[in-house]
């Protein structure tokens, strides 16, 4: 062996190739595919580090929206002022079924939530104490004397308070879409968001009349909905309270569907009702007073008798999560915002359709803290 | 003795590169077949925003190539409230419901606003003023039915290889859809 075949080895062994004559070198299939690996491997690395580069350069900024020069600002009505609130969250609890749409509380203090393909009926301390399981969707529920009064999108069901159907009434005609209950005596109003009117029916079913319906010859304009979110209220006086949220007001009808009286304005302002249409749900509260829902800036009041602005239950810093959802972002507006039921002691249940949470708002007078 | 040196025969470097280059080359005519065959298959496809996706972050309206943009807001008549107060319209807290510029959510009032009847307004957008900055998609979106929504407009957009919108956009809201179905429009909200 040479020399110079002798250094070539030498030098050659450690690269893993060997020379094979006519100053030509083989590689071994083992280093060759070794060689390889290293180039795609560093090849992936420079990928990686330039992908990181054009992140940081462009899309590491997407998430940040603070720059907008053309952003919506509301930010001055999302906080509420100390001094209105009158009241303060004693608990809250989870909805046991999703998709919650209202709720009613009966005289035995206990919440029936209406949502999913069910009736839950919860107690105050927020433990489930029997469901009812339905066959489709309930949109509202009202309770009266242990007896439930579900409303589906077009008819109303009869339960006994084991959960056993009692009656099916006859569906609604035309476009019907049943949003709101309320039971006093012997009648049940039922506020058909479709048909933009209150029914009025006597407790075996059958209509004794219709309350708010349009009428164009006598100047009526009736309920404006641009959203399907009419609620209807009494105390069994014989005054029916509904909200009429495209023309931000709550207005009292006589049962026999005279309007008595309205009250409320449009303002993004705490005393007024904001957005396009509000308030969307409504409770009576025992002294007289009136409870109020609206969507957007989420946000529960409380009006007097008079219908003037008295305090705030709960402002949108108390829903952030619903306040972002907003309508647009569903394809159900029912499903947004909030609904509230009022128990025998003035206390204010706020349902939260887009968190499921239930808050359960006590006036600052009873808990002891000073308004 | 001859049969190991045989088969442990090492391979040239002349050699391997050879056949690496026949591999390569019939590789990467494959590919191309298989590219060309894709291609005459697939249709053209055109930059479009999804709805659902959009945040309304104004990114539209600044970081397009044309100015103003070829985004801009449609409207699905379908959706919408004609409300009296129409939060698309009307800025949060208006002084009057009257189209008053200091009442105009629009930057550049390009909503116009027409009595339909008692209590009712319809809203149309002019597309010649629109900058697609979506301040009144998100007015609609936060308190309305959202009947107000942002499309690029293909009469417009230069169908940019890489959409400089895109590449900005928080939420991922653009993507490519087939020249056959340019638009991702709303239609009509279930009643539950």
């Amino acid at each position: 062996m040479s020399a110079l075949q002798k250094n070539t080895d030498r030098f050659q062994s450690p690269c893993g190739s060997k020379a094979i004559g006519n100053g030509q070198t083989a590689v071994t299939r083992r280093r060759f595919i070794g060689g390889q690996c290293a180039i795609l491997g560093a090849a992936a690395l420079g990928n990686l580090a330039t992908g990181s580069i054009f992140a940081a350069a462009g899309r590491g900024q997407r998430a940040d929206n603070s720059e907008n020069p053309f952003a919506y600002r509301v930010d001055r009505f999302e906080q509420t002022n100390p001094k209105l609130i009158g009241y303060v969250e004693a608990r809250r609890f989870k909805s046991p079924c999703s998709e919650p749409r209202r709720m009613a509380i009966g005289g035995d203090q206990r919440i029936y939530l209406a949502g999913e393909k069910r009736i839950c009926v919860i107690r105050p301390d927020g433990s489930v104490a029997t469901e009812i399981g339905l066959t489709a969707p309930p949109q509202c529920v009202a309770v009266a004397n242990e007896v439930l009064y579900v409303g589906f999108k077009d008819h109303i069901e009869v339960y006994a308070a084991n959960g056993t159907r009692k009656a099916a009434w006859e569906a609604l005609e035309g476009d019907p879409y049943i949003t709101g209950l309320a039971v006093a005596g012997n009648e049940l109003f039922a506020a058909d968001s479709g048909n933009r009117v209150v029914i009025r029916y006597q407790l075996d079913g059958k209509i004794a009349g219709r309350i708010g319906a349009r009428d164009r010859e006598a100047g009526v304009i009736g309920f404006v909905l641009p959203s399907p979110n009419l609620d209807v209220e009494t105390r069994g006086d014989g005054v029916i309270h509904v909200n009429n949220p495209g023309r931000h007001r709550v207005e009292c009808y006589s049962v026999a569907g005279d309007l008595l009286k309205w009250w409320g304005k449009p303002s993004a302002g705490i005393e007024g009702f904001c957005g396009c249409c509000n308030p969307i749900g409504l409770a009576l509260l025992p002294d007289g007073r009136f409870v109020t829902c609206e969507k957007g800036l989420p946000r529960v009041k409380v009006y007097n008798a008079n219908g003037e602005f008295d305090c705030v239950v709960a402002g949108p810093e108390s829903f952030r999560e619903n306040a972002r959802a907003g309508a647009g972002s569903t394809s159900d507006p029912a499903r947004i915002g909030l609904d509230a039921a009022v128990d025998s002691k003035g206390n204010v249940y706020v349902l939260d359709r887009v968190t499921g949470n239930i808050h359960v708002m006590v006036p600052k007078t009873r808990s002891g803290t000073a308004r | 003795m001859a049969d190991q040196e045989k088969t442990s025969a090492p391979v040239t470097r002349r050699d391997f590169l050879r056949q690496g280059s026949r591999v390569a080359a019939l590789t990467g005519l494959g590919g191309f077949a298989g590219l060309l065959v894709s291609k005459l298959k697939s249709e053209t496809l055109v930059w479009q925003i999804d709805p659902a996706k959009c945040l309304r972050c104004g990114r539209c309206a600044t970081e397009c190539v044309l100015k103003p943009s070829a985004v801009k807001c449609v409207h699905a008549f379908a959706l919408c409230g004609y409300c009296e107060l129409c939060t698309g319209y009307f800025v949060p807290e208006p002084n009057e419901l009257n189209t008053a510029a200091e009442n105009q959510l629009c930057p550049v009032s390009a909503i116009k606003r027409r009595w339909i009847e008692d209590p009712y307004y319809e809203y149309t957008i002019d597309e010649t003023l629109c900058i697609g900055c979506g301040k009144c998609v998100e007015g609609c979106h936060r308190f309305g039915n959202g009947s107000l929504f942002l499309q690029v407009r293909h009469n417009l957009c230069l169908n940019c290889n890489e959409c400089s919108i895109a590449r900005a956009c928080p939420g991922d809201a653009f993507r490519r859809v087939p020249v056959s179905q340019p638009y991702l429009l709303k239609t009509s909200y279930s009643h539950g």
